[in-house]
C-alpha cells in the first residue's frame, strides 16, 4: 500500500525537526570563540520541507452490492453518503444520515432480514469543532455477519438527534454518556440525567474541544535531553 | 365484640446499596426499591471512578496510551492493551511479526485465566463461600502474575505491548514456564469446580436467576460470556479472528438458559479452552525471529482516519474507536468497555427478582467498575 510506504519515511523530516533549541554543532562552536558567534544555520542543510500529509481521510465509494444499496433499498427516500472505513480485517463501510432520519435507518437496519443488524456494539460521539458533533453507531450482526457504521452529524448550535434507546436498549448507557461528555441532547431518551459525571454537572461538556486540558509540562522527548527521541530506543 | 383491625400497610422501601459494598466489586452504588423481598426497581449509580480517561488519552501520543490501557481495565490488561494496539496498527498499516502475535495471544490467554480466576474467588465470596474459593482461585492467579511479572517487570499495569508488536524479548524460559502455570492453572480450575459446580447452596443460589434470553442479550447489548450464556455463539476469536486466532482449534462453550449459574460454566468451560489455546501457541511459537517489524518508523503517527477495532477480552468485547486527524495522537478515543455495556442491562435483569439475588446477578456480570467509569 502506497500510504505505508509513506509511513516509512515520515521520520526522516521529524528528525531534522527535533534540533531546534539545541546548542549548534561542536564544530560550529569551536570557529565562534570569538565575539560575533557566526551563525550555525549555513552550515545545515536547508529542512525538508515535511511531506504533506493528508489532511481528511480519502473517502472511497463502497464497490457495487454492498450493504449501503441493502440499506438504502429497505428505507428508499433517505440521503445517504456511504463510504468505506478501515476496520480490523478490510474495510467496512460507513453511511452519513442526517439526524431525523437515524430511527428510521436504525429500526429497518434491525428488522430488514437482509440486513438483520441487531447488536448495537458501540455508541460514540465525536466532536468535530466547525464540523459540528458527530454520533457514530457502529451495528453488527451476528446472523449475516455484516457490519455497518452509521453516523449523523448535529451542529453545536441544535445539538438534538432522535434517541434510538426504544429500538436497541444497548444504547440507553451509550446516549446518556454521548450527552454527559458532548452535549449531544437524544431526544425522546427515557432517563437523559448524567452517567458518569455529577448530576448537577449539566453545562459542561469535558470531551469536547473547546475545553482542553491545563498544560501539562513536558517531562519526556525533547525536553529530557539533547536528541532525545531521535535515536532507537 | 369484633375488634377492627386495619390491614397493614404495604409500602416500597427504596434500599441504597454501595458505594461502598463488599459486593459492588468497587465503587459502584445501586437504589433498589424492594416490596417485602422483590426488588421492583433499580437505579444504577456509576462515575465514582470516572477519570475522564478518553480526554486524557487525546493528549497522548500512540506509544503512551497503552499505559492508559492498562489501568481502566486492571484485570484484563493485556486485552486492552491488545485493542489499542491493533486499532493504531491498522491505521499505520503495521504488520506484526509472528514471534510477538504468538506470545501476545498467549499472554491474552494467561490474563483471560487469571481475570476468571478471579471472578470465580469473587464469586464464590458473593454466592457465600466466604474464603474457599477465593483463595483456591487467588493462589493460582498469583503464578500466573508471576509470569507476567517476569516478562514485563510489573505486576499489575503491564504496558508490554506495543504498536507492532512487544517492548522486549521475553525470558529465556518464558516457555518452561507457561507450561508449568498451566499445569498449576488446570489443576485449580479441577479445584473450582469440585468446590463449587455441584456445591448444594451454590447451585441453590444460581439457578434460575438473572436469565436472560438470547434476543434481550443481543438487544442490551451484552457481551463474552454472559451473551454466550444466553446462547449466542457469539465469539470474536473465531467469528471477527484477529491477530493469529484463526490458527487455533478451540471450543466456544455456550449456555442454555442465561442464568447466572450458565454464566458461571461458560467462565468454568472457557477457562479449559484458554489452557488449550495456549498449549497451542505454545507449539507453533516460532522460537526466534523479530518482536517488532524491522522498519518501524521512530515516531508513531497515523494517517487521518478512523477504525473500531475489538477483542474478546474476559469480560466482552473491548472496542476501542480511534479517529485520528494525522499525527501523533488520537483525535477521539473511545473505549467500548464490555464492563459498561454488561452493566446496562442490570436494572432489566434485577426487576422482580428477590433482593439477595440482586447481589448474585452483579456478581455474575464481572464488572471492573475501573472499566465501566474509565
Amino acid at each position: 500500500m502506497a500510504e505505508g510506504e509513506e509511513q516509512q519515511a515520515a521520520p526522516a523530516p521529524g528528525e531534522a525537526d527535533g534540533a531546534p533549541g539545541s546548542p549548534p554543532p561542536p564544530a560550529a562552536s569551536a570557529a565562534a570563540s570569538g565575539a560575533t558567534p557566526p551563525k550555525p544555520a549555513a552550515a545545515k542543510p536547508p529542512r525538508p520541507a515535511r511531506e504533506a500529509e493528508p489532511k481528511e481521510a480519502p473517502r472511497v465509494a463502497p464497490p457495487p452490492g454492498s450493504i449501503n444499496e441493502t440499506l438504502a433499498a429497505a428505507v428508499p427516500g433517505v440521503a445517504m453518503r456511504a463510504y468505506l472505513v478501515p476496520a480490523l480485517a478490510g474495510e467496512s463501510v460507513a453511511v452519513e444520515v442526517a439526524p431525523a432520519d437515524v430511527p428510521a435507518v436504525m429500526t429497518a437496519a434491525r428488522d430488514d432480514p437482509r440486513l438483520a443488524l441487531t447488536y448495537l456494539r458501540c455508541l460514540s460521539g465525536v466532536d468535530w469543532q466547525d464540523e459540528g458533533l458527530e454520533v457514530v453507531y457502529h451495528l453488527a450482526s451476528f446472523d449475516t455477519g455484516q457490519q455497518l457504521t452509521l453516523k449523523t452529524r448535529v451542529t453545536y448550535a441544535d445539538p438534538v438527534v432522535p434517541s434510538v434507546a426504544s429500538i436497541f436498549p444497548a444504547a440507553d448507557w451509550h446516549e446518556r454518556e454521548a450527552r454527559d461528555m458532548f452535549g449531544i441532547v437524544f431526544e425522546g431518551h427515557p432517563n437523559l440525567v448524567p452517567i458518569l459525571l455529577p448530576d448537577d454537572m449539566t453545562d459542561h461538556f469535558p470531551l469536547r474541544k473547546d475545553n482542553p486540558l491545563q498544560e501539562i509540562d513536558e517531562w519526556q522527548g525533547e525536553n529530557l535531553r539533547e536528541g532525545a527521541g531521535e535515536g532507537d530506543e | 365484640m369484633v375488634v377492627e383491625q386495619d390491614a397493614p400497610e404495604i409500602v416500597d422501601i427504596p434500599i441504597n446499596m454501595g458505594p461502598q459494598h463488599p459486593s459492588t466489586h468497587g465503587v459502584f452504588r445501586m437504589v433498589l426499591v424492594v416490596s417485602g423481598e422483590q426488588v421492583l426497581d433499580v437505579t444504577p449509580h456509576i462515575g465514582y471512578m470516572h477519570r475522564g480517561g478518553e480526554k486524557l488519552m487525546e493528549t497522548m501520543d500512540f506509544r503512551q496510551g497503552i499505559g492508559y490501557a492498562d489501568r481502566t481495565e486492571y484485570l484484563a490488561q493485556f486485552s486492552a492493551e491488545l485493542a489499542y494496539c491493533l486499532a493504531v496498527e491498522r491505521l499505520m498499516d503495521i504488520e506484526v511479526p509472528e514471534r510477538a502475535q504468538y506470545i501476545r495471544v498467549i499472554l491474552t490467554e494467561l490474563n483471560r485465566l487469571s481475570s476468571h480466576f478471579m471472578f470465580m474467588g469473587a464469586f464464590g465470596i458473593d454466592s457465600g463461600l466466604f474464603g474457599t474459593s477465593f483463595t483456591y482461585a487467588f493462589r493460582e492467579r498469583e503464578y500466573i502474575q508471576d509470569v507476567f511479572e517476569e516478562v514485563s517487570g510489573d505486576r499489575l499495569m503491564y504496558a508490554y505491548f506495543r504498536v507492532g508488536g512487544l517492548a522486549w524479548e521475553v525470558t529465556d524460559n518464558f516457555v518452561e514456564r507457561v507450561h508449568e502455570v498451566l499445569k498449576s492453572s488446570a489443576q485449580g480450575i479441577q479445584d473450582l469446580d469440585d468446590l463449587l459446580t455441584r456445591n448444594e447452596i451454590f447451585v441453590a443460589r444460581c439457578q434460575n436467576i438473572g436469565a436472560f434470553t438470547a434476543q434481550q442479550a443481543i438487544a442490551n447489548g451484552l457481551s463474552g460470556p454472559l451473551l454466550r450464556a444466553s446462547g449466542v455463539p457469539w465469539d470474536l476469536r473465531k467469528d471477527e479472528p484477529y491477530s493469529v486466532y484463526d490458527r487455533f482449534k478451540f471450543e466456544v462453550p455456550v449456555g442454555h438458559y442465561g442464568d447466572v449459574y450458565d454464566r458461571y460454566l461458560v467462565r468454568l468451560e472457557e477457562m479449559r479452552q484458554s489452557i488449550k489455546i495456549i498449549e497451542q501457541a505454545l507449539e507453533q511459537l516460532p522460537p526466534e525471529g523479530p518482536i517488532v517489524p524491522e522498519k518501524m518508523p521512530r515516531r508513531l503517527r497515523t494517517p487521518p482516519g478512523e477504525v473500531y477495532a475489538k477483542v474478546e477480552a474476559p469480560r466482552g468485547e473491548w472496542g476501542v474507536y480511534l479517529v485520528s486527524k494525522g499525527g501523533d495522537k488520537p483525535y477521539r478515543l473511545k473505549m467500548r468497555s464490555p464492563s459498561f455495556c454488561n452493566l446496562s442491562a442490570l436494572r432489566e435483569m434485577t426487576i422482580g427478582q428477590y433482593l439477595a439475588d440482586a447481589v448474585m446477578i452483579l456478581g455474575s456480570m464481572d464488572i471492573v467498575l475501573c472499566c465501566v467509569d474509565r
